[in-house]
């Protein structure tokens, strides 16, 4: 007798999104067979806007764009601009650059790392996570003054300087993030409740990896070593070493496990940047003409491969930017996970491809 | 028994009023245990009976797709069952039960009730999580009355056999054993049992990991998403009322005795076990667990208790024939 086969809606609304997304499953029994993804709810027409402002009105909003990787916007907004307009930007802003960078990169790890056991259930973990990423809002709001979107980046360099007060406050709470972070590793790593819901679901082969193009930590751990930072540096990546971190099963626990180890990773890359930054101006001191021109620019957010591309003409107002979100392959990929496994499964696969709804539909 | 008799148990002790109140606050206990161990403050120990008090205000939103009748009267099932059970069950040194023999099995029944009013206002209600929620229900309860049976059979034989007779599904008979021969707790054949009865509790109290029919990140509360006012309030008293049947249950069939002869002492004694049981089987459990899938669960219930049940059937079985 074939099964019954019918349509389970998750969201627009559903607990387990942080944003409105609708996806209709096709389910048979218990089994998911079919994933239809409806986008378009909190499109607010921002490439639009960008047409309408000027370089430096866009800074601020491109910045608003999402919230969990609010920095890469205008980071790489203002890299494309700079390529097009072939402006050098001081040593010690690529430095600052990276650093604020990395900062939002482990509150954005972390919130990932405590929503995959909120979902399964393990909220403990999932307060612990939250209560050891409050150390990075702390860190945020402290040097930069906000908890979230942190105003770092203009075109020509960076809006803040780090003192030598405030270098030590923070190679001391990167310290202190230290043994939690260790913790919460071994736990993910250890721990059977974790593991028997994690492990082996929502598998990502290598080749449809390939195929289907995704970047960030989904495709690192689907076993391809693709990371930014590393194959096309910019900002002071060049004069930095980067370890990308690699799983090779391409399930839910592997894109956890290497959101874990990025994580750990950004702390050494903070500290090697604060130990290696050196003095000189963080901005050019003047606000730079922007030529007419085309350029693009990418950067690793903490989602994976940020591009942007801008078109400008002469006038303060640019002609066309457009960026291409990580999220974009990488829920299209959600087809490739969803299918053969369970409806309790559902929920925890779109966690760990970490979608950020507001990026992709701006 | 005179009626007034019947009536003040069923309906003021230990059964009704006393059993609702004790029952959220054994649930607000539980919330505030739980937010203390994730060094969250946690709601005041008071928080279930606001809610109650603040749902029971609300309207009742029926959906279109419902059938009225049955989904306005599930939650009633559920809480009438589990009231049932808090007269039935005997405390020890204060109250010696509604009926002298079998009650063990209708506690046994009783206690799917609330699994069933799930399952009846889920189907009801019309809604998709609803229906998943509902076929989750009705796959753990299959699992975890296995070995709930099991060991209910287990002691009651083991009651029975230690009197010179035949099983005994009588629970003031099996309090009294225990009060002149002390606790089943400290028997060593009765170990496994004890183990897997606590093992079933989480189960049929559904909390993680065996929230599985209402998992909130995963079908929205299931069987409960439908419901409002005071639909679900009446679930969440009898949420409320199941942990303190099942760990009245626990304390009736293990560990009853008491100090002396005050009820007063014995009274507070009796709380604090419930206290305990609700701590190391609910609290305790959820804080350190992820929700497993329904497979998992019905794959671990009829395995591991169901295992440790048999055993201790077996042991019984096999002590008496030997001595």
């Amino acid at each position: 007798m074939p099964m019954s086969s019918y349509n389970i809606p998750i969201g627009p609304v559903h607990v387990v999104l942080e944003e409105p997304i609708y996806f209709k499953l096709q389910v048979e029994g218990e089994t998911v067979v079919g994933l239809d993804i409806n986008a378009g709810h909190v499109h607010r027409g921002i490439e639009f806007l960008t047409m309408q402002r000027n370089f430096y009105q866009n800074l601020t909003l491109t910045e608003r764009v999402c919230s969990l990787c609010s920095n890469n916007h205008p980071f790489t907004y203002c890299m494309a601009l700079e390529k097009l307009a072939g402006i050098e930007i001081p040593v010690r802003a690529e430095y600052l650059r990276t650093i604020a960078d990395e900062i939002k990169r482990i509150a954005s790890h972390l919130f990932n790392i405590g929503i995959i056991p909120h979902i399964i259930g393990f909220d403990s973990l999932f307060m612990h996570a939250m209560e050891v990423r409050e150390s990075m809002q702390d860190l945020k709001e402290s040097v930069f003054g906000n908890r979230m979107n942190l105003s770092v980046n203009t075109i020509g360099g960076v809006r803040y300087n780090i003192t030598d007060e405030q270098s030590k406050y923070i190679v001391k709470t990167l310290e202190n993030l230290k043994k939690p972070l260790a913790e919460i590793t071994k736990i993910c790593r250890t721990d059977a409740s974790i593991r028997r819901r994690t492990e082996g679901i929502g598998v990502l082969p290598k080749d449809k990896a390939i195929a289907y193009g995704v970047v960030g930590p989904v495709a690192r751990a689907s076993g391809l070593p693709y990371d930014v930072r590393v194959v096309n540096p910019y900002a002071a990546y060049d004069k930095l070493t980067v370890y990308p971190a690699v799983e090779q099963n391409g399930d839910v626990f592997s894109r956890l496990l290497v959101r874990l180890q990025e994580a750990a990773e950004s702390i050494r890359i903070i500290e090697q940047c604060l130990h290696d930054m050196p003095e000189g101006p963080t901005d050019l001191g003047y606000m730079p003409d922007i030529p007419a021109g085309e350029a693009i620019a990418k950067s690793e957010a903490p989602r994976g491969e940020l591009i942007y591309y801008a078109r400008t003409n002469g006038t303060p107002i640019p002609e066309r930017i457009k960026w291409r979100v990580p999220t974009y392959p990488n829920w299209a990929a959600l087809n490739v996970m969803m299918p053969g496994y369970k409806i309790a499964d559902i929920s925890v696969i779109i966690g760990s491809i970490d979608p950020c709804i507001s990026c992709t539909e701006r | 028994m005179n009626i007034a008799d019947f009536l003040v148990n069923a309906l003021l002790f230990p059964g009704g009023l006393f059993a609702v109140l004790l029952g959220l606050f054994l649930t607000g206990l539980d919330r505030k245990i739980y937010a203390r161990l994730q060094r969250r403050v946690g709601p005041p120990i008071y928080q279930p009976c606001i809610d109650v008090v603040k749902l029971s205000q609300k309207e009742m939103v029926i959906p279109k797709t419902a059938n009225y009748t049955a989904f306005r009267l599930a939650p009633l099932l559920g809480f009438a069952g589990m009231l049932a059970a808090t007269a039935i069950i005997p405390v020890a040194g204060i109250y010696s039960g509604l009926y002298q023999s079998g009650d063990l099995l209708v506690v046994l029944y009783l206690l799917s009730a609330p699994a069933l009013a799930l399952v009846i206002g889920a189907s009801a209600s019309g809604s998709p999580y609803s229906s998943i929620g509902l076929s989750r229900e009705i796959s753990i309860m299959l699992a975890y009355e296995v070995p709930l049976l099991l060991v209910f059979f287990t002691i009651a034989m083991r009651v029975g056999m230690a009197l010179g007779g035949t099983a005994i599904f009588s629970l003031s008979s099996i309090v009294n054993f225990q009060l002149s021969h002390g606790s089943l707790l400290f028997d060593v054949t009765l170990l496994p049992a004890f183990v897997a009865f606590l093992i079933c509790i989480p189960g049929t109290l559904g909390v993680v990991p065996f929230d599985i029919p209402e998992a909130e990140t995963e079908i929205t509360e299931g069987p409960l998403l439908e419901y409002s006012g005071m639909g679900l309030a009446m679930f969440k008293l009898t949420g409320g009322l199941k942990m303190l049947v099942l760990a009245a249950l626990t304390v009736a069939l293990f560990f009853p005795v008491g100090f002396g002869d005050f009820w007063l002492v014995n009274l507070v004694w009796f709380i604090f076990k419930c206290i305990l049981v609700m701590f190391f089987t609910t609290t305790l459990i959820r804080a350190m667990q992820a929700r497993m899938r329904i497979d998992q669960a019905y794959k671990f219930y009829l395995l591991v208790p169901t295992a440790l049940a048999l055993v201790s059937l077996v042991l019984t079985a096999t002590s008496f024939r030997v001595g």
